[in-house]
C-alpha cells in the first residue's frame, strides 16, 4: 500500500505541475556513463524534430557537455507538450583515463578525455541543481542499479521534489533485468525501453507527457 | 549496579526496570547506587537505619534517578551509555553523583553544570514533578523502553517535548547528543563527504574523485580544470554583479 500511496502522490504533484505552467520543461536526461541517455536523447529529437542532439558511442564519456534540444513538441492523445531536452554526461564519482585505453585511444587523448569528462560531471550536477524540471534517469538494465552514484542522484532529485521518471533501457539485449531497476527504485514508475532500437517507445512518450507535460 | 530505594530500601538487581516505574513497595522515586552483591545490599536493606540517612542526602538523588534510563541497556545510545560506564566504574557510587547527571542526554534539558548538581537538582527535580509525582528523568526513562503509543496517558510526551527543541538549539554545540533525524542524518553523511575532499580530486593525471555532493552543492560551476589542481569557475550572478532582472 505504501508503494501505492507514493505512486499517488507521486501522480498527483506530477499534476501539480502541470497546470502551475504553460512554459516548456526543461527536462534533463540522468544517468551514469554508457546507460543510453544520448541514444534516447536522440531517439526522442529525431521522432520529433528530425535532428539528432549528439555523437552516440560504446566509448563511455562521449558526452562530455550537456547538450540542449529546446522545444520538441511531443503529441499524445490529441494535445501537444513543449519540452526542452538536455542531454547530460554521465554521472560517476571516479573517471580513469585507463578506461580509455581499452577503445583504442591513445594515453594523452584518454587524459584528456578524463578531464572533460570530469568536468563534463561537474556540468551535470551544476545543471541538476539549476536548471531542471524534471528528470528521465537511464539506466542499463543489464548492469546492477545498486550503485552509489545512482542512490545518490535519485536521493538529491527526491530532496528536490522534481518528478522522475526511470528508463530501464536496453531491453534489447538477454541480459536485460526489469525487474532488477524496478525494484530498486520502487517509489519510483520504471518505463523499459530500447532507445537503439525504438522498443516500447509508445510508452515512453505517453510517460514523458504525462509527467513533464 | 543494584539500586536500592531511599525511602523504604527496596533493593533492585543491576539492570531492573522495576524502578523506572518507582518503586512497588512505597511508591518512592528516589534511588541509589549500591555496592557490593545484591545480597549483600539485600541484607543491609533489611536494615532501614542503612537507607534512611541516605535519603537526606539530596546529592544522591539526581544520580540514581537519572541512572535509571542506563540500567536498561536497551535503548541507550552511545553517548549515554558512557556515562554509565563511568559511574560503575567509580569506586564510591554515592559519591560519584555529578558526572553521570551532567552528562546523561535523557535528562530532559535541566541544568546539567556540574557546579551546580547538588541540592540544587534535588529541589529542581521536586520542582518539575508531574501531577503523578514523576520527576521528569524518570519520565525520560520510562520512554526510553516503551514508545508513546503503549502510554497513553502517561506524561513523558509532554515532559519531553522541550527536548526536540533543545537539541534543534543546541545543535551546533558538536557534543550535544541530538535526536537523530533523517535530515540530520544526511547531513552528517553529506558532511562526511566533504570532509573526504572538497569537490574534485585529481588522483593523478587523468584521474579523478568527485564528491557528487559537492559538486551539486556548491554555488559556483566548475568550467574547466587544470592538472596543477587549479579550477575555473564560473562566477554566479549574484556575485558582486547586477541582479538580473
Amino acid at each position: 500500500m505504501g508503494l501505492l500511496t507514493n505512486l499517488k502522490d507521486s501522480v498527483s504533484r506530477v499534476t501539480d505541475r502541470l497546470f502551475a505552467s504553460d512554459d516548456p520543461k526543461r527536462i534533463g536526461i540522468y544517468g551514469p556513463p554508457n546507460a543510453g541517455k544520448t541514444t534516447l536523447a536522440n531517439r526522442i529529437a529525431r521522432d520529433w524534430t528530425g535532428d539528432a542532439i549528439g555523437p552516440e558511442s560504446h566509448v563511455p564519456h562521449e558526452t562530455r557537455r550537456a547538450r540542449r534540444k529546446e522545444g520538441v513538441d511531443i503529441e499524445r492523445n490529441g494535445r501537444s507538450v513543449t519540452i526542452d531536452i538536455v542531454d547530460t554526461p554521465g554521472v560517476a564519482t571516479k573517471v580513469d583515463y585507463k578506461e580509455f585505453l581499452d577503445h583504442d585511444i591513445e594515453k594523452d587523448d584518454a587524459i584528456r578525455r578524463s578531464r572533460e569528462a570530469t568536468e563534463g560531471v561537474a556540468e551535470a550536477m551544476h545543471w541538476l541543481r539549476e536548471d531542471v524540471d524534471g528528470v528521465i534517469y537511464v539506466l542499463d538494465s543489464t548492469t546492477d542499479p545498486f550503485t552509489q552514484v545512482n542512490t545518490m542522484l535519485i536521493g538529491i532529485i527526491e530532496s528536490r521534489d522534481l518528478p522522475v521518471l526511470i528508463f530501464a533501457n536496453k531491453i534489447d539485449l538477454d541480459e536485460a533485468d526489469i525487474k532488477r531497476v524496478a525494484d530498486a527504485f520502487p517509489q519510483h514508475e520504471t518505463v523499459p525501453l530500447s532507445a537503439l532500437e525504438g522498443d516500447n517507445m509508445d510508452e515512453v512518450y505517453d510517460k514523458i507527457a504525462e509527467y513533464f507535460g | 549496579m543494584p539500586h536500592q530505594c531511599t525511602n523504604c530500601g527496596h533493593v533492585f538487581p543491576d539492570g531492573s526496570k522495576e524502578m523506572l516505574s518507582g518503586c512497588p513497595d512505597c511508591g518512592g522515586n528516589k534511588f541509589q547506587f549500591k555496592q557490593g552483591s545484591v545480597d549483600d545490599v539485600t541484607d543491609a536493606a533489611d536494615d532501614p537505619s542503612d537507607s534512611q540517612p541516605a535519603a537526606d542526602r539530596p546529592a544522591d538523588s539526581p544520580d540514581t534517578t537519572s541512572a535509571a534510563p542506563e540500567s536498561t541497556g536497551e535503548t541507550a545510545t552511545g553517548e549515554s551509555s558512557s556515562p554509565a560506564a563511568d559511574s560503575t566504574s567509580s569506586p564510591d557510587p554515592q559519591t560519584a553523583d555529578s558526572p553521570p547527571t551532567t552528562a546523561d542526554p535523557g535528562s530532559t534539558g535541566e541544568p546539567t553544570d556540574s557546579s551546580t548538581a547538588d541540592a540544587s537538582d534535588a529541589e529542581l527535580m521536586d520542582s518539575n514533578r508531574t501531577q503523578d509525582g514523576e520527576s521528569p528523568a524518570q519520565s525520560t526513562a520510562r520512554s526510553d523502553v516503551v514508545s508513546d503509543d503503549e502510554l497513553p496517558d502517561a506524561p513523558p510526551s509532554e515532559s519531553q517535548s522541550p527536548t526536540p527543541d533543545e537539541s534543534r538549539d543546541s545543535s551546533t554545540d558538536p557534543d550535544t547528543p541530538a535526536d537523530e533525524t533523517a535530515s540530520a542524518g544526511l547531513d552528517q553523511l553529506r558532511q562526511e563527504l566533504n570532509d573526504q575532499f572538497e569537490s574534485i580530486r585529481i588522483v593523478s593525471p587523468g584521474q579523478y574523485e568527485l564528491n557528487l555532493m559537492e559538486l551539486y552543492d556548491r554555488n559556483e560551476y566548475i568550467i574547466s580544470l587544470r592538472e596543477d589542481g587549479r579550477y575555473v569557475i564560473e562566477v554566479p550572478d549574484g556575485w558582486g554583479a547586477d541582479e538580473p532582472n
